[in-house]
């Protein structure tokens, strides 16, 4: 037998082994060996599958847009339209897994009409404004050591922040101009107590913090 | 006979997609979940890249989410081995504590709840508590008082212990380093 021959005799049954089934192919041998009784389901359950797919993205998606208990709804009968209202201490939280050793101060915000002002005054320990939209998302955040000592910052919506003329930004470089995605929002200002009996204190200082439109 | 299909077959697509969404709203906080050790933190469910699930979660509880420029919050639900934390066991927190301006840990209940108590502890701040030596915090929970930096439990059955970090550097929130960068939490006896 020569080298020759051997490669000839071998080379059909090598391509024979090596042509393996496609994908398709395989799917229908599978389909195939399936009895005919549980075929029948297959489409269907493969349906249900895609179908339970598409409903589970759009609820997750629309969640947002339909959550009865979210932040904001919360936030709707207890403070009145750009002012600051602050929490209640003791007894039940208005928003869940808040940090207890925060005094913790709100302000609903819509700036369909005007822009809101919001000042923080200093408090002597860690300070923060945080802003979130109508559907609970937090889109800025600053606090006490970043803003130097007091907290002065103008909300604007995507609008105002559009018409504000270019000369007027750059001499109001010294004030912080933050806008919002949305026109309603939240805004939450916290400050810490850092002992349980500075609480009251940190408290009347919060007070003096406000969240307003401007004029 | 079709029609009968179809329907069920919209039935059933429905029943799963609904209960899909309400398991994923209600056991979990995001995707972009941070693990070191015991803890789990969500670093960017608190920013504007928050993904639908956090937001989802979020919009169901009415919680607004600590900003990331604001701080970091870690959750930890069972201990270092992975057991749960049970509120009726002597538990340990103790090792060092990352970089940050100030932080407070708090003890709930596995809803989020703080657990009631006659002394009104609910946790500790960075400012309130007995260092070790080196450093490091220890911190025991625990149905019955003691020596220490003591938080009750109540005797409750299932505890989550919130750690907040403030004003924390942003490279910590990756979760690039490993663990033992938060404290070790350890159940050391059970009744």
């Amino acid at each position: 037998m020569t080298f020759a021959s051997l490669f000839r005799r071998s080379r059909p049954a090598y391509r024979s082994t090596a042509r393996a089934p496609g994908p398709v192919e395989r799917l229908a041998a599978i389909f195939q060996a399936v009895p005919a009784a549980p075929r029948l389901l297959l489409l269907p359950l493969a349906m249900v599958l895609v179908l339970a797919g598409i409903v589970h993205l759009v609820s997750v998606l629309a969640m947002p847009r339909l959550a009865q208990a979210s932040a904001y709804q919360r936030l709707v009968p207890l403070a009145p339209v750009n002012t600051l209202v602050l929490l209640p201490d003791r007894g039940e939280t208005v928003l869940p897994m808040t940090d207890p050793a925060f005094v913790s101060a709100v302000c609903r915000y819509d700036l369909r009409e005007r822009p809101l002002k919001v000042r923080v005054p200093q408090t002597g320990d860690y300070t923060s404004v945080s802003f979130y939209t109508n559907r609970g998302l937090a889109f800025y955040a600053l606090n006490d050591q970043a803003a130097g000592r007091v907290i002065e910052l103008d909300l604007l919506s995507q609008a105002q922040r559009a018409a504000l003329p270019e000369d007027e930004e750059i001499t109001a470089a010294d004030r912080l101009v933050v806008e919002s995605p949305t026109t309603t929002g939240i805004v939450l200002i916290r400050a810490f107590a850092r002992y349980g009996d500075v609480r009251d204190a940190v408290r009347k200082q919060l007070e003096a913090a406000s969240c307003a439109a401007t004029q | 006979m079709r029609l009968v299909t179809l329907a069920t077959t919209l039935a059933a697509a429905a029943a799963i997609g609904l209960g899909a969404t309400y398991f994923a709203v209600t056991h979990s906080r995001g995707m972009d979940i941070v693990r070191l050790g015991a803890w789990q933190g969500w670093p960017r469910s608190g920013t504007t890249q928050a993904d639908p699930y956090a937001v989802a979660a979020f919009a169901r509880t009415g919680e607004l989410p600590l900003e990331l420029a604001d701080g970091l919050l870690f959750l930890a639900d069972s201990d270092s081995a992975g057991a749960p934390l049970d509120g009726r066991c002597d538990i340990r927190i103790s090792g060092p504590l990352p970089q940050s301006r100030l932080w407070t840990l708090t003890l709930t209940d596995d809803k989020g709840a703080l657990v009631p108590n006659e002394a009104e502890r609910h946790g500790f701040t960075s400012a309130e508590l007995v260092y070790e030596p080196d450093g490091s915090i220890n911190v025991h929970l625990s149905p019955r008082a003691r020596a220490g930096n003591w938080l009750p439990t109540g005797a409750r059955g299932r505890l989550r212990v919130a750690l907040r970090l403030y004003d924390a550097p942003f490279s910590f929130a990756s979760g690039a380093q490993d663990d033992g960068q938060l404290p070790r939490i350890v159940t050391e006896r059970c009744p």
